[in-house]
């Protein structure tokens, strides 16, 4: 390892302090990437700003049929928190296969969101239940805040909070393991929001998390598995490498999309 | 890997052929690129900066432009040495088509990494360059979309 | 015998403290005044080294040297050497490339070594070794065999035109060629076998320490066989006499085979603890292990398969490129041709078979043996020929094994290999009522309801272990004899130590070898150790690898422990004036038979040292020392049977029951036996369905961590139900014949036997992810067939 000045910052003020501070902070969240990554030297930031110690920054609250989750709540919180499975057990769901136990209870909502890895579990989520994410600063819907790539709105140095949810009539969420990593080969998420049908897709697009218009509009239509199944599924966008290809990735698209509404 | 795309920038070949052969024009659009000098007609040096989520990676090397047909083509090379991540290089066969008073940029593009970003990171190679390339080619189109940038370039030609 | 005896299912003695945590790795050992390495590694396939400029290095804190290969070459450390000549079929010698432990002109793969950094700490080694700056020029790179081999390929080493390292040939290959013109049906295929890493739990590690008074080195190190370890590193590195060297392999975590060879990290530690006058300590990171442990097979052959009218093979012929990588590591040359070639006859009778080998230098880390190295490539060859035969034929596959089996033995084969026992109608049987195959078409039209695909595979292996016969494989060209050896000490106390030449990285030594002597002497188990793995403790052995350890090791035991039953029985004898042919040893005590004189064994082991009445001209103590070398390779084989089912939606392949039928001779533990088939199986699936080392077409290692390398985890692979049907090995003393490599090399022509069966289709490779098997579904069209 290399060196790095660790701070723990009680509130957000003193984590912007010391974000801002430092030549090349990080906000450190969960760590489940940063340090993989910091270990390898291929990211070297000067200070590492750990959240997860700010009020407020952790657990679940429901209110008015919302469910709202703060950005340091790990995976394995959110996997069995009681509300979350009551209102929304299809994030539950999705958090309790994210990694594996390490990774669940030390990595979090927020720095999954953060990080936007384009086969994170998370991001479809967000995309396909309409969430919202609270920053220090503002609140931004879910489908601006994805940007492709590992990019999203956030600006430097702000801060996710929390997440809000609002509870989906109906959602699931089908994942087809990477076989290697058991990231996301091809993730769907699918939910029947007062918005419509919304399908979010991970670990497929070329730029990350994307919403699967065509899929969207037919379970709109008639949310059945047998809907979902005559969507035509383009491998226009899909990224392609050793693991699957495009082509596949359509393949699977479909499928778990088709599993996914089975099981909402 | 298919890395092509073209698309039509309003201004005259001439005009668009001196930006792509300014340096200070490719620094500006390389993604990342902090520095750049030239040292010689067709070669400069660069210095990149790539982050790939939290992966953040320097690379020193050389910019080249070969088979230089002015006002047509040229093929843009690019190396670098980004020490403990590895190295990357990247290109793109460029040809410009005079349509009128506009010019149709055709690209195609093609990009290597080596090392231990090869090694953890297959998975984004293909994606990542693609998204670049792309990314490089969008910011020369903004740049000559930009009036006034098209209209000095295209003073500049005449 | 006792209740811990042969045949007794005792717990592994050793796994108190590897369950616990308190094994004591090559990592663990701490030397006073200890620096650490880090290695200075090519990012390029395929690069001359123009310059290196440590400046920067060498100017860092904590930094103690930074050396490089001239360094190395002119301090007379030689080049690291392949140990087994093979010859071409033209004559000529194999073309075997330089390979110093630390590169001078050249690095031709990812991950050679260019430089080394000392320093006081890892983390400061591995920063500085970052700030090396070495002034690469690249060269074009090949990483795939055939490429390697075509016109303009890139030129790896110079006495190695075309890269071709040698153009091996066995059997007749006019007659072959005459039995296949003159053959009823030939099935032909195009095998690849995959590229694998082999990951061992423990990472690579070495501990070097330099004297300069008593000029004496000591290497502590991750090995197989730290005896050859000490040969090589003396004899060809000249890093120092063998009576100036000694080397241990403490507690090792897995081998597979990687840790048989001598690589360069060792070899630059000790030389650098000699420069430095520091303990260099060096360990492997999982990403170096990627990059530079010997990965396994990588073949890519085709193969003509000839039946006559009644299904009776006449003539089998073979043509295989393997891939070697960029230099020739320890046992290469033996892989794809002593080890491989030579089992193509299988369980078969077949008069006629002819294979020519072409080992290839490519750019890429060294290929060498791996879990049944050479032998799993011939087994899959055979087995998926004989499935698809039968398939073409219209016939099952099982009676079409049935029809063509070797049932006299011995049987000579024509590629060198005698089998000397076995009965593998009984393993086919067995192993097809334990799967009770009778049910399976009620099985698989029940999961046809679930819109699913069911298929059945069988593979008929054979392996030849033991390893080996010293003047057969010295004929062949190895470097070195493979006996075993053993010295069985009895304490004064009666208590027994048993220093082996064999070595335990997980196969349970101490255990199955204690279980051997207990039940010889009818002792208690915790009276006796086994002792191994250290040059200054334990007499020249050969080391664990190929499932010689039962066969070969035990045997050199057994015959010392001959040599102590006879004097203790002259002792007794003597002692209880009573003739030696009287003396029976049994519960603890050397009795005369049919009356109540006895004595205690520990009373025996008294007299020996007190040596105050032994008989005239004996001498005192009690402890015996034996080599043994085999008379035969051993010969294992047995029947494997695999079920599957494949989803048509998304290829996702679930193996439903996997039976095993072995022979393995005696059988001392069949809870560790079981273990191993149990591992052996487990490794088998990851080559059939999971793992691949991927070079990209630069040379660059794609695969370099478990982001992208996949190793089977438990939900990978099923309950295994193990059985054995057993033939004595009538060549060693216990009839053992080894069961460490069966599971692997049976097993992958059986997952892909069974995969190719539910979806009707021969032209599936190895790994057959999911994405491989939806994609040959695609394309043979029977995706739907289920539905």
């Amino acid at each position: 390892m290399y060196s790095t000045r660790y701070h723990k910052p009680a509130t957000i003020d003193d984590a912007l302090a010391a974000l801002g501070a430092g030549d090349e902070a990080k906000v450190l969240a969960g760590g489940q990437t940063l340090l993989a990554t910091m270990k390898q030297h291929l990211a070297a930031p000067s200070d590492l700003v750990d959240i997860r110690a700010i009020d407020g920054m952790s657990g679940v609250t429901v209110q008015d049929n919302i469910l709202t989750i703060g950005a340091a709540t790990t995976h394995a919180e959110v996997a069995t928190n009681a509300d979350v499975r009551q209102h929304c057990g299809a994030l539950g769901q999705l958090a309790g296969g994210i990694g594996d136990p390490a990774v669940r209870h030390q990595g979090t909502i927020g720095g999954s969101i953060a990080n936007n890895d384009p086969a994170a579990d998370y991001p479809a989520a967000m995309l396909a239940l309409g969430a919202t994410i609270i920053t220090n600063s503002r609140e931004i819907a879910a489908d601006a805040f994805f940007q492709g790539l590992f990019t999203t709105a956030l600006d430097e140095n702000e801060i996710i909070t929390a997440i809000r949810i609002p509870c989906p009539a109906k959602a699931a969420y089908a994942k087809f393991n990477q076989p290697a990593s058991r990231f996301a080969l091809v993730g769907v998420f699918v939910a029947k929001t007062d918005m419509g049908a919304r399908v979010a897709v991970t670990g497929a697009g070329e730029d990350g998390v994307f919403r699967h218009a065509a899929l969207e509009a037919a379970l709109s239509a008639d949310w059945s598995e047998s809907a979902a199944a005559k969507v035509a599924i383009s491998a226009d966008g899909l990224m392609s490498d050793i693991h699957a290809s495009a082509a596949y990735r359509a393949n699977l698209i479909g499928v778990m999309a088709k599993r996914a509404v089975a099981a909402s | 890997m298919d890395m092509t795309g073209e698309f039509r920038i309003g201004a005259p070949r001439e005009a668009v052929w001196q930006a792509l052969n300014d340096p200070a024009v490719l620094a500006a659009c390389i993604p990342g690129c902090e520095a750049m000098e030239k040292t010689s007609d067709s070669s400069f040096e660069a210095t990149v900066v790539q982050k790939i989520g939290p992966v953040k990676a320097r690379f020193h090397g050389i910019v080249e432009l070969e088979n230089i047909r002015p006002p047509e083509s040229y093929t843009l090379n690019g190396e670098g040495k980004g020490g403990v991540a590895g190295f990357a290089r990247g290109g793109a066969d460029v040809r410009l088509e005079a349509d009128g008073a506009d010019t149709i940029l055709l690209y195609e593009a093609r990009a290597q990494v080596g090392g231990k970003l090869a090694r953890l990171g297959s998975r984004l190679i293909d994606s990542t360059a693609k998204k670049l390339a792309a990314k490089f080619f969008d910011n020369f189109h903004e740049y000559l979309s930009k009036e006034d940038n098209a209209e000095e370039k295209s003073a500049a030609a005449s | 015998m006792t209740d811990q005896g042969i045949g007794a299912r005792v717990k592994r003695k050793e796994d108190k403290r590897f369950t616990t945590g308190h094994g004591k790795y090559t990592d663990d050992v701490r030397m006073e005044n200890q620096a650490y390495a880090a290695f200075v590694r090519s990012p390029f396939a395929h690069a001359e080294i123009k310059g290196i400029d440590k400046s920067a290095a060498e100017a860092m804190e904590g930094v103690i040297a930074v050396l490089t290969g001239p360094e190395l070459v002119a301090d007379g450390i030689g080049n690291i050497i392949c140990g087994w000549a093979v010859t071409s079929k033209d004559g000529s010698p194999m073309n075997m490339g330089a390979w110093s432990a630390l590169a001078t002109e050249k690095v031709r793969y990812v991950g050679d070594a260019a430089a080394v950094v000392i320093a006081e700490s890892d983390a400061i080694a591995r920063r500085a070794a970052e700030a090396v700056e070495v002034d690469y020029a690249e060269l074009p790179a090949v990483a795939v065999a055939s490429k390697a081999l075509a016109a303009g390929a890139p030129q790896i080493h110079d006495n190695a035109p075309g890269n071709l390292i040698y153009d091996w040939e066995i059997g007749d290959e006019a007659a072959t060629d005459a039995a296949l013109a003159g053959a009823a049906h030939v099935t032909e295929m195009e095998i690849t076998n995959n590229r694998l890493a082999p990951n061992p739990m423990e990472p690579r590690s070495a501990v070097a320490t330099y004297d300069p008074i008593e000029e004496h080195y000591t290497l502590y190190t991750t090995s197989q066989n730290p005896h050859v370890a000490r040969l090589v590193l003396s004899a060809f590195y000249q890093v120092a006499p063998e009576n100036k060297l000694r080397v241990v392999a403490p507690d090792v975590g897995g081998g597979f085979g990687s840790k048989i060879y001598i690589y360069p990290e060792e070899i630059t530690c000790l030389w650098a603890s000699m420069k430095t006058g520091r303990s260099v300590k060096w360990t492997s990171d999982r990403s170096e292990a990627f990059m530079t442990d010997a990965h396994g097979r990588d073949h890519v052959t085709t193969a003509k398969l000839g039946f006559d009218a009644d299904n009776r093979i006449v003539g089998f012929k073979v043509d295989t490129i393997a891939n070697f990588g960029a230099y020739m590591s320890l046992f290469s040359s033996a892989v794809p041709t002593y080890l491989y070639a030579t089992l193509l006859s299988g369980q078969y009778d077949i008069a006629n078979i002819h294979c020519n080998v072409r080992a290839v230098y490519t750019n890429t880390v060294p290929v060498d043996a791996y879990r049944g190295a050479g032998r799993p490539e011939a087994c899959y060859l055979v087995e998926r020929m004989m499935e698809t035969a039968a398939r073409e034929l219209g016939v099952e596959p099982t009676e079409l094994r049935r029809a063509n089996f070797i049932r006299e033995f011995p049987h000579q084969t024509p590629v060198i290999m005698a089998y000397d026992a076995g009965d593998f109608e009984a393993n086919l049987d067995q192993a097809l009522a334990a799967a009770d195959v009778a049910g399976f078409a009620a099985r698989k039209a029940e999961s046809a309801k679930r819109g699913v695909l069911r298929g059945l595979g069988f593979s008929s292996y054979i392996e030849a272990c033991g390893i080996a016969p010293s003047a057969a494989v010295g004929s062949l060209g190895a470097g070195v004899g493979l006996w075993e050896s053993a010295e069985v000490r009895v304490n004064a106390v009666g208590t027994i130590e048993v220093l082996t030449g064999s070595h335990s990285h997980g196969q349970g030594h101490e255990t199955a070898f204690a279980q051997v002597v207990a039940d010889r002497f009818d002792l208690p188990l915790d009276s006796i150790s086994i002792v191994h793995g250290d040059t200054d403790t334990v007499q020249m052995g050969m080391g664990t690898y190929g499932s010689r350890s039962g066969a070969v090791g035990l045997s050199a035991i057994v015959k010392a422990l001959d040599k102590v039953e006879a004097k203790v029985k002259k002792i007794a004898a003597h002692v209880l004036e009573a003739s030696e042919d009287d003396i029976v040893i049994e519960g603890g005590q050397v009795k005369v038979a049919g009356t109540d004189k006895a004595m205690g064994w520990h009373e025996v082991g008294l007299s020996a040292y007190t040596a105050h009445n032994l008989p005239e001209g004996m001498e005192p103590g009690l402890k015996e020392t034996a080599f043994y070398d085999p008379a035969n390779f051993t010969f294992p084989a047995g029947t494997y049977i695999c079920e599957v089912e494949v989803d048509p939606e998304t290829g996702v392949t679930k193996i439903e029951r996997f039976t095993c039928s072995d022979d393995f001779g005696t059988i001392i533990n069949p809870m560790i036996v079981e273990g191993q088939v149990h591992g052996g199986v487990a490794q088998g699936i990851g080559q059939a369905m999971l793992e691949q080392v991927v070079y990209d077409d630069d040379g660059q290692l794609i695969t370099g961590s478990y982001m992208d390398y996949t190793m089977p985890r438990a939900d990978d692979v099923p309950f295994y139900d193990v059985h054995h049907a057993s033939t004595t090995c009538p060549n060693n003393p216990l009839g053992i014949k080894g069961c460490g490599e069966a599971g692997a090399i049976g097993t992958p022509p059986a997952v892909i036997n069974a995969i190719t069966d539910a979806i009707g289709t021969n032209d599936l490779a190895m790994p057959a992810t999911p994405q491989a098997v939806w994609s040959a579904l695609q394309a043979s069209g029977k995706s739907m067939a289920a539905e």
